[in-house]
């Protein structure tokens, strides 16, 4: 599908790290539902395209900082030399929030002038998204301001994440870094989707095209791995495309 | 769970697998093995453990079974399998599967039974394995123990080979000598299978000192003379020790020339294939003067002029007897000249000579008797008389009619026939069918032991072909021929020749009487050259044009400078 190809672009961003969201909700241990910021919420309000479906987004698992005031605080900062564990999941699912759909009654005051005279008038139109928890990543921020990742998982995490965790963009490194594993055991580091067994045990109508997305990111990712990918691709294209409409 | 005790009796081999059930057949169970190491082939020996009922033995008994096939229950996905360039287990491994032990399958096995020295054969113990139970792969020296009913180098054995789905040399197969002689042999293969470089092999045993035979070899094709070099090898001699004699092996070729038959070894139905469409008349006047002439030679050779005189002097006596007859003289005439022309001056047929019996027949003597340069028709002559001697010499020898002469054989002999559909076809009786055929059935009683040799046993005959207890069979491609095959040999099994057109060159399926169990063997290497090979037809074209073939040729065809009298009297 080269169409597709220049889409995906923008999924894979470089730079800073950016909050697009808080957990609000879970269905289940690795099924976390994020609220998007909103306007006047943080002070880069994220855009569409930053939580677009197969979005790879990390959240931050806090395990032993219990306590220990400065270490939260330094890691809060990003400047904490401690290693960070993050669950690493992917946007599947988008949905956009209403209450006032349906309610069409009698209404003072139009949508701008709300704004205007009651500021403090919380607005409960959200945009909530859907995110898979895929695996782990373990990083450590270098004095540099580089961050070095430790390990990597893919399964089924131990750890549950917290209502309220941010929810961040991930960079381009640390997606590939995500994806190449180097055993101890292997010589050479290879791409590894260890995930896909649970994705499609799941039972969702989108997760199927959400791996096909996630494939067409690492063919941009890892070239030399095209035609490992394309065995994955081209089978669930197959099943997802052919057998179902045949 | 292994018990400490059995295993310090007996080592056992590692477990390769574990029984999932009965098979599709009876005598048959299935078991699961992840075979990592690719060593359960088709074919190979397993067994597993069944503690004996009556507990007298103080080790369980190992029931034997072989591979039949290998079914797969757990293979990559096809669609892993897209991309030429990656390995499955490298997509497998890209979605979390740990790459070792990938595959499952399934093997059935043929239970053969758990080995019995005594009887030295197989019992069945009428139930397949529980399931669970562990199965081992058979380890070398227990299938050199039981597969074969000798070991190698024993008196009396024939090492021919080493079981194919070993290493070479593991685990070596042996006939039992004396079951090859006493039930006979037959080896079977299409062309280019190996035929003659087997026999060569089990000849090559049978002169081994420890066995000291007494071997003939019928050899339409002229192939074994290679055998020649046979007494060169020190393997084929022995020295003296104390009372035992020195030995040394003896291999006689017969040039084509010195294979003759006596005429007056012949008999009625020789003569009847010798000289094809005599009329009712002739038959008649012949068959009375052949009984005249032996009456009055009373045993003592007789040739075809006393023949001739003996069918002058019967028809004059006919004549006599019928005054009123028919005159004979035309039926006379006509006999005479064909006996003349049969006989007479014949390169085969003579009146005094022929195969000395206790010449051609000796222990620790291989001799091989070319019939090369000998007609079809004359070739089953040859061996239809050669036989009718031997076995009327070791009737005789045996029933103790005679102590010594021409006659008197006081040994078994081992006759190797090579093209044997030429002397026993299907369908068709010639000369040599009936003496083969009694050979064949009482051989046994008087110690004349018959190798088949052939490579369309389609062509030979059915009960010629079930007669032989012990089965060499090796590739056969031919459908018709590996029919004939099944119907002739109830020894093997059908899934072992199925095998057929799966065994290579040198490849040999051994069955009956000469081994415990049958075994697919890979012969072993010839001591003595080999003479059966089919000519190099381009390397000999190329030699054609050599320099030195060119120059000798030109030297050979160049007229003799001038003198044109004395090139034509070259």
């Amino acid at each position: 599908m080269p169409a597709n190809h220049n889409e995906n672009l923008f999924l894979l961003v470089e730079g800073p790290v950016m909050d697009i969201g808080k957990i609000v909700k879970s269905y289940s241990h690795i099924n976390y539902v994020c609220q998007v910021y909103g306007p006047r919420e943080v002070s880069q309000v994220p855009a569409p395209p930053d939580y677009a479906f197969g979005r790879f987004v990390r959240i931050a698992v806090r395990s032993e900082q219990n306590g220990d005031h400065d270490a939260y605080i330094m890691s809060a900062l990003g400047k904490s030399s401690e290693p960070q564990t993050y669950a690493v999941g992917v946007i599947y699912d988008t949905i956009l929030v209403n209450p006032e759909f349906g309610s069409l009654g009698p209404r003072l005051s139009n949508e701008t002038q709300v704004e205007l005279f009651s500021p403090d008038y919380i607005s409960e139109k959200a945009v909530l998204i859907y995110v898979m928890v895929l695996g782990m990543l373990e990083q450590r921020a270098l004095p540099g301001g580089q961050q070095e990742i430790l390990s990597v998982m893919h399964g089924v995490p131990l750890l549950s994440l917290e209502l309220g965790s941010d929810v961040q963009i991930m960079s381009i490194e640390e997606v590939q870094a995500f994806h190449y594993f180097h055993d101890e055991g292997k010589n050479q580091p290879y791409l590894h989707m260890g995930y896909i067994p649970h994705i499609i045990a799941q039972r969702n109508s989108l997760l199927p095209i959400v791996t096909l997305q996630i494939i067409d990111q690492l063919e941009q990712l890892f070239p030399e791995n095209l035609s490992l990918l394309s065995i994955v691709k081209r089978n669930f294209a197959w099943r997802l495309k052919v057998e179902t409409t045949g | 769970m292994l018990d400490p005790a059995i295993t310090s009796i007996r080592p056992r081999s590692r477990a390769v697998g574990i029984t999932k059930g009965p098979g599709e057949n009876t005598h048959e169970y299935t078991f699961v093995s992840r075979d990592d190491e690719q060593e359960l082939k088709n074919g190979e020996y397993v067994y597993y453990e069944l503690a004996d009922p009556d507990g007298v033995l103080a080790e369980p008994r190992r029931v034997l079974g072989r591979v039949l096939k290998r079914v797969p229950l757990q293979l990559y996905p096809d669609t892993f399998l897209a991309e030429p360039e990656i390995a499955p287990s490298e997509v497998a491994a890209m979605v979390g599967f740990d790459s070792h032990a990938n595959e499952l399958f399934e093997l059935h096995v043929a239970i053969m039974g758990y080995y019995d020295p005594i009887s030295s054969s197989f019992i069945n113990p009428w139930i397949p394995p529980q399931s669970g139970k562990q199965i081992f792969l058979a380890d070398h020296e227990m299938l050199t123990n039981i597969l074969s009913r000798k070991r190698a180098g024993e008196n009396g054995s024939a090492t021919i080979g080493s079981l194919l789905t070993r290493q070479p040399n593991a685990v070596p197969v042996v006939l039992s000598v004396k079951d090859v002689v006493s039930t006979h042999l037959a080896i079977i293969a299409s062309t280019g299978a190996g035929k003659s470089y087997l026999a060569s092999v089990l000849v090559e045993e049978l002169m081994q000192p420890y066995n000291k035979a007494c071997v003939l070899i019928i050899d339409p094709h002229g192939e074994y003379s290679t055998l020649e070099e046979l007494p060169n090898f020190s393997q084929f001699s022995e020295a003296g020790e104390g009372k035992r004699p020195a030995y040394s092996a003896t291999v006689r070729v017969y040039k084509p020339e010195q294979v003759k038959v006596r005429i007056s070894s012949l008999d009625m139905g020789d003569m009847r294939h010798l000289l094809t469409e005599m009329t009712e008349k002739q038959q008649h006047l012949l068959s009375r003067a052949l009984r005249k002439v032996r009456s009055d030679k009373r045993g003592s050779p007789w040739g075809a002029q006393d023949l001739l005189h003996a069918i002058k002097a019967v028809a004059k006596q006919k004549g006599d007897e019928e005054s009123e007859g028919a005159d004979d003289s035309s039926t006379i005439h006509a006999l005479t000249w064909r006996i003349e022309q049969r006989f007479v001056d014949n390169f085969t047929f003579d009146d005094t000579q022929h195969l000395d019996l206790p010449e051609i027949f000796k222990p620790g003597q291989c001799t091989v008797l070319p019939l090369n340069e000998i007609d079809e028709r004359d070739q089953q002559v040859v061996v239809a008389t050669l036989l009718r001697r031997l076995n009327k010499a070791r009737v005789d020898t045996e029933r103790g009619k005679v102590h010594s002469g021409e006659s008197y054989l006081p040994y078994p002999v081992f006759v190797l026939i090579e093209e044997a559909h030429h002397f026993a076809p299907g369908g068709a009786e010639v000369v040599s069918t009936s003496i083969l055929k009694q050979v064949l059935a009482e051989g046994r009683k008087f110690g004349i032991g018959v190798g088949l040799i052939s490579q369309r046993p389609g062509k030979l005959d059915a009960d010629v072909l079930s007669q032989c207890q012990t089965q060499c069979i090796m590739r056969i491609v031919n459908e018709i021929d590996q029919k004939s095959v099944a119907a002739a040999i109830e020894g093997v099994g059908r899934d072992l020749l199925d095998n057929l057109p799966a065994l290579s060159k040198g490849q040999v399926i051994i069955a009956g009487a000469a081994v415990n169990t049958p075994v697919i063997c890979r012969v072993r290497s010839r001591i003595t050259r080999h003479g059966g090979e089919s000519k190099d037809a381009p390397d000999m074209w190329r030699q054609y044009f050599s320099q030195e073939s060119q120059e000798s040729r030109r030297r050979h065809d160049a007229p003799l400078n001038g003198n044109r009298d004395f090139n034509l009297l070259r």
